[in-house]
């Protein structure tokens, strides 16, 4: 699934949930959500998960392999769940930085690791996944935990998380994807649309919010797509884990 | 996933108990960024521990090389983990060690060394003065329960011994020891003596 860019002098679009919108106006969009959502982003991740986003993460920070002293971007790093992990396991040697593009999640984030007394090895800097504003093989391993289907050039972002890591450094991305079972897939059909607005519109008095989310998670390439895009954008190794069900898949790959 | 779940179930109730103790975190800090991998043979089953000031993460992989490896068999483990003296456990036959051995025993040590502070757990939830009142009130009653088991033992064996003479009293059954211990060396300084008769008797017929 590759983003639509036209040749002619129309500006392109690119997709939003289930419509089309100019590119330039993607961005614009998906913060508002995220602003929307921001304060009780972590309640509705619990609720609308069942917990379930914490198995997944815990599957991401087994997989990454990170040491003392490593260097760690978390892209779309929210609320800061992962980053929080890997500042205790990169230790005061490490690096671990927690990269989102939106401010609202990110001063969410920067004040909770704070809360829990996180810092020294931690930074936060507001930055676009497609434009990482960092150097050549900087980082030990990236990560992006549900961040990429926002992402409005995902090629161009995979691109740049190739050129922050390390040659041997890991790309984890952590992402909803199409649900191996079809009987799964026809439950999750009826979740994502009919409970998922309805949860957004009793907590957060939000329902468009969450029906972005679904329709987002429809638009975002399978699990093969995404690995061929990975391959494409020049990582190696490239290899995936389905969890409960294919509802969320782990793409890892490696910096030749 | 099932798997995942019940560790992190796990690891949440380990780490609760090891905060408990007021100096294990701190004990555990200096183990921070070490790997123990854990591999049970039968069943087989692989857990890896990263210990940190945080407590434990408990995974069922981990992507990086593990700097210490404890391959045993499942009635070991069982014994390490509800035995008091894990160290004994660690050094039977059984039991192979590979790598750095030092992070595993520091970390057997720290959860043999814990001394869990269940009133400070208490106090948070019911307050300090309710915490007293149930903790001395439970005191008493552990201590009367003591008491009264340690009476109760006593009086049992010296029925037993002296009056019932079912069975041979400790001072009794000592005598009895240091008799036959007496009577050990005698028979050896009795052995001693031959083989020296024998020696000479040989040596005479010699000449």
């Amino acid at each position: 699934m590759t983003d639509q860019r036209k040749g002619s002098d129309a500006e392109p679009t690119t997709h939003f949930g289930f419509k089309n919108v100019p590119e330039s106006q993607k961005a614009e969009k998906v913060a508002e959500v995220f602003h929307s959502v921001a304060a009780k982003y972590d309640l509705m991740n619990d609720v609308l998960s069942g917990g379930m986003h914490r198995l997944w993460k815990r599957f991401t920070i087994e997989l990454s392999g990170v040491r003392p002293g490593n260097k760690v971007l978390d892209i779309a790093g929210g609320t800061g769940d992962l980053a929080r992990k890997f500042s205790h396991l990169v230790g005061p040697t490490g690096q671990v930085v927690l990269a989102d593009i939106n401010a609202s999640m990110l001063k969410v984030g920067r004040d909770r690791l704070l809360d829990k007394g996180v810092a020294g090895n931690i930074e936060f800097v507001q930055a676009d996944a497609e434009k990482l504003p960092f150097p050549d093989n900087h980082f030990d391993c990236v990560t992006i935990a549900f961040g990429l289907r926002n992402v409005t050039h995902k090629e161009d972002a995979l691109r740049s998380m190739l050129r922050v890591l390390k040659p041997g450094g890991r790309l984890l991305v952590l992402e909803f994807s199409k649900p191996t079972n079809p009987l799964m897939s026809k439950v999750y059909d009826a979740y994502s649309f009919a409970f998922m607005p309805m949860v957004g519109k009793l907590i957060l008095n939000d329902p468009e919010s969450y029906r972005y989310l679904a329709e987002s998670i429809r638009m975002h390439p399978n699990q093969e797509t995404l690995k061929s895009m990975m391959v494409e954008a020049g990582f190696d190794r490239v290899t995936y884990h389905n969890m409960t069900s294919g509802i969320v898949a782990l793409h890892r790959g490696i910096k030749p | 996933m099932l798997l995942r779940g019940l560790l992190a179930s796990v690891e949440n109730g380990v780490n609760r108990i090891l905060r408990l103790d007021s100096t294990a975190m701190a004990r555990l800090q200096p183990l921070t960024g070490k790997v123990i991998a854990v591999e049970c043979a039968a069943p087989p089953l692989q857990l890896f521990i990263l210990p940190s000031d945080e407590g434990l993460l408990l995974a069922t992989q981990w992507a990086a090389d593990a700097d210490c490896t404890l391959r045993a068999p499942a009635s070991s483990l069982l014994r390490l983990v509800l035995s008091k003296d894990k160290t004994a456990v660690l050094h039977s036959p059984e039991v192979d060690l590979e790598g750095d051995s030092h992070a595993l025993m520091a970390l057997a040590q720290v959860l043999q060394d814990l001394e869990l502070d269940w009133e400070y757990e208490l106090s948070r939830w019911l307050g300090p003065v309710a915490t007293a009142l149930i903790s001395g009130h439970l005191r008493s009653r552990a201590n009367w329960y003591q008491q009264g088991f340690a009476s109760l033992n006593q009086n049992l064996a010296e029925y037993l011994s002296e009056e019932a003479r079912t069975l041979v009293g400790q001072r009794e059954a000592q005598a009895r020891f240091d008799e036959l211990d007496q009577l050990k060396l005698d028979l050896d300084r009795l052995e001693a003596r031959f083989e020296r008769l024998g020696r000479s008797l040989n040596s005479s017929d010699n000449a």
